[in-house]
């Protein structure tokens, strides 16, 4: 159980010799602001990526083929909103902003979520593929920073949004493997799908880690970017080769040497281009967010100032507002 | 069709429609509580359909694959399915969608209780599973709706969007095709109309409004009739499905 003690330290320098202890930091604690911050930004961000991603699989969930399949999906994705829940209320025990402001923040265009969710799921194979390869890669970057996580709640947060993202990879691979075994015309719908999605799920992971990274030296992430980076193209590049799959990359070798596959060179202009909120699907992927905040904004403020003799009538509980 | 198939369609065609709609929600409800509970809800009543298409493939001694069931759920012309033209309503207000998850969720309570003694026993079972998981379903919009109702601003919107779904209720209620030889067989104990003076009391409750549902069920189409709805709901099901219909997804 964590310390309900506020801890406090004289220097940056004695809180970083705490961290590289091996020390967890928690909420009560008084951390430096410039850790507060970034931990509070990083979250932020993830909390951002799951609702954004949810808004992403949202558009084909009423498309899926299947009655069971299509439950396995709904629940899927709404994991992945039940993730934003939870990290968003990590986030807002922070101090920093409250969940509502996070969430204007976000349909405002003024805050941060992942690459991948600029872009529009256009087919049922761009569906598939992000199942697979996305969350492969966002479950990847998510044990490394559980792994090794000098933030105590984030930490015990993120062992349950693990074990939920395996099951979610999984499901992807499991459709993507019926695609492979499935019609021809099955195929050529999962490799234009690959062709668009390998290089923004590859992207994900950011550039190269720079020398002075805070989030390593907090010991916030554990692995570097790169490391996380090449682990994903050593899985994913051998086992879509297996399946007959061709892999968008016109540089891609295989290095004897180092016994592993290298991509070649990273154009990093369009993860640039998501951060700027100048995606491909940026505009219509926040405006309609803010759109559809904006026409339920009615049912907030009346739950906000709803009275309490409200729910005696039934007895039931009273729904919590945003 | 087969009288008794007929009568299980129009709970099990229901159920998949209302499920679907729901599905809908998911990512832009008025905030993430209600994402998330809004499609639990959704996801269960896709449950449902599941379970009363079994039925269906269990009177014709048809195992119940995941093909055979979506066979049922997909695959019939339109004028098979005995779908109520309130779960083919297509809607982006959610007023409406919370309002017709109530009014749906309180004549299923009553519908569900016309089975719990199906000689049907396979029915009979489900429809004593299906109540654990659909009293919550009515908790969540009777909590809702307890506190929305009490605000100046939400009543009204609430009231337009409850009328807005009364010219619906007569075809819910109607008589289902099939249900004459589903009572002489024991399957459902009363006819669907039986529900009308129920749900009456339930809105006079709720909204404090007289609804007269009895003499507008006899003017009300059947459920043998598509509404304008349907067609751009299937289409938009059968969109991964109708791409390539060789294949298994």
């Amino acid at each position: 159980m964590p310390s309900v003690m506020s801890r406090t330290w004289e220097s940056l320098e004695e809180f970083e010799a705490f961290l590289d202890d091996g020390g967890i930091v928690e909420v009560d604690d008084a951390m430096p602001d410039e850790y507060r911050q970034a931990v509070f930004a990083f979250i932020e961000m993830h909390a951002n990526s799951e609702l954004m991603g949810g808004l992403t699989e949202r558009d084909w969930i009423p498309k899926t083929p299947g009655l069971r399949h299509k439950m396995s999906v709904l629940a899927k994705t709404q994991d992945e909103i039940g993730h934003g829940h939870l990290l968003y209320m990590v986030a807002a025990d922070m101090g920093v902003k409250t969940r509502t402001e996070m969430l204007e923040d976000l349909f405002a265009g003024r805050s941060r979520f992942h690459n991948v969710f600029h872009y529009q799921a256009k087919t049922w194979g761009d569906q598939v593929a992000i199942a697979f390869l996305v969350d492969a890669a966002a479950l990847a970057s998510q044990q490394a920073v559980f792994k090794n996580c000098s933030y105590g709640p984030y930490r015990r947060i993120l062992k349950r949004i693990i074990s939920e993202e395996g099951f979610h990879m999984r499901l992807g691979e499991d459709r993507m493997m019926r695609i492979a075994q499935g019609t021809e015309k099955q195929r050529a719908l999962f490799q234009d799908s690959l062709d668009r999605w390998f290089w923004p799920a590859l992207q994900l992971f950011g550039p190269d880690s720079k020398p002075n990274d805070v989030l390593l030296k907090w010991h916030i992430k554990s692995e570097r970017n790169e490391v996380l980076r090449s682990r994903w193209v050593q899985k994913f590049v051998p086992m879509l080769h297996s399946y007959g799959f061709t892999i968008p990359a016109p540089d891609l070798r295989y290095d004897e040497e180092a016994k592993q596959w290298d991509v070649g060179p990273i154009d990093w202009e369009p993860l640039k281009a998501t951060l700027a909120q100048g995606g491909p699907d940026s505009a219509r992927r926040i405006g309609e967010a803010l759109d559809n905040w904006q026409r339920t904004a009615w049912v907030r403020s009346a739950l906000e100032s709803a009275p309490e003799s409200g729910p005696e009538k039934t007895g039931n509980p009273s729904p919590v507002p945003a | 069709m087969n009288p008794i198939e007929e009568f299980i369609f129009s709970f099990a065609d229901d159920e998949h429609l209302i499920g679907q709609q729901h599905t809908e929600w998911i990512g832009v409800a008025p905030f993430l509580e209600e994402d998330l509970a809004f499609s639990s809800i959704g996801q269960d009543e896709l449950g449902h359909a599941v379970l009363l298409y079994e039925v269906v493939l269990g009177l014709r001694e048809t195992e119940a694959t995941d093909e055979a069931i979506d066979a049922l759920a997909y695959d019939r012309g339109a004028s098979e399915y005995r779908s109520s033209h309130l779960v083919e309503l297509a809607t982006t207000d959610w007023a409406q969608a919370l309002l017709r998850h109530w009014l749906y969720d309180t004549v299923e309570q009553f519908r569900w209780e016309l089975v719990v003694g199906s000689s049907n026993t396979a029915l009979a079972e489900i429809a004593i599973r299906v109540e654990r998981e659909e009293r919550f379903h009515r908790r969540h919009a009777d909590a809702l709706l307890d506190s929305l109702l009490a605000s100046p601003v939400a009543r009204p919107v609430l009231l337009a969007a409850f009328d807005s779904l009364t010219p619906f209720i007569a075809n819910l209620l109607a008589p289902v095709a099939g249900e004459t030889e589903a009572i002489a067989q024991g399957v459902v104990s009363a006819s669907i109309t039986t529900i009308a003076p129920l749900l009456e009391q339930r809105v006079a409750d709720r909204f404090e409004q007289t609804l007269s549902i009895t003499a507008d069920i006899s003017n009300s189409p059947g459920r043998d009739v598509r509404s304008d709805h349907f067609q751009t709901l299937m289409d938009r099901m059968r969109e991964v499905i109708d791409y390539d219909p060789q294949a298994v997804w």
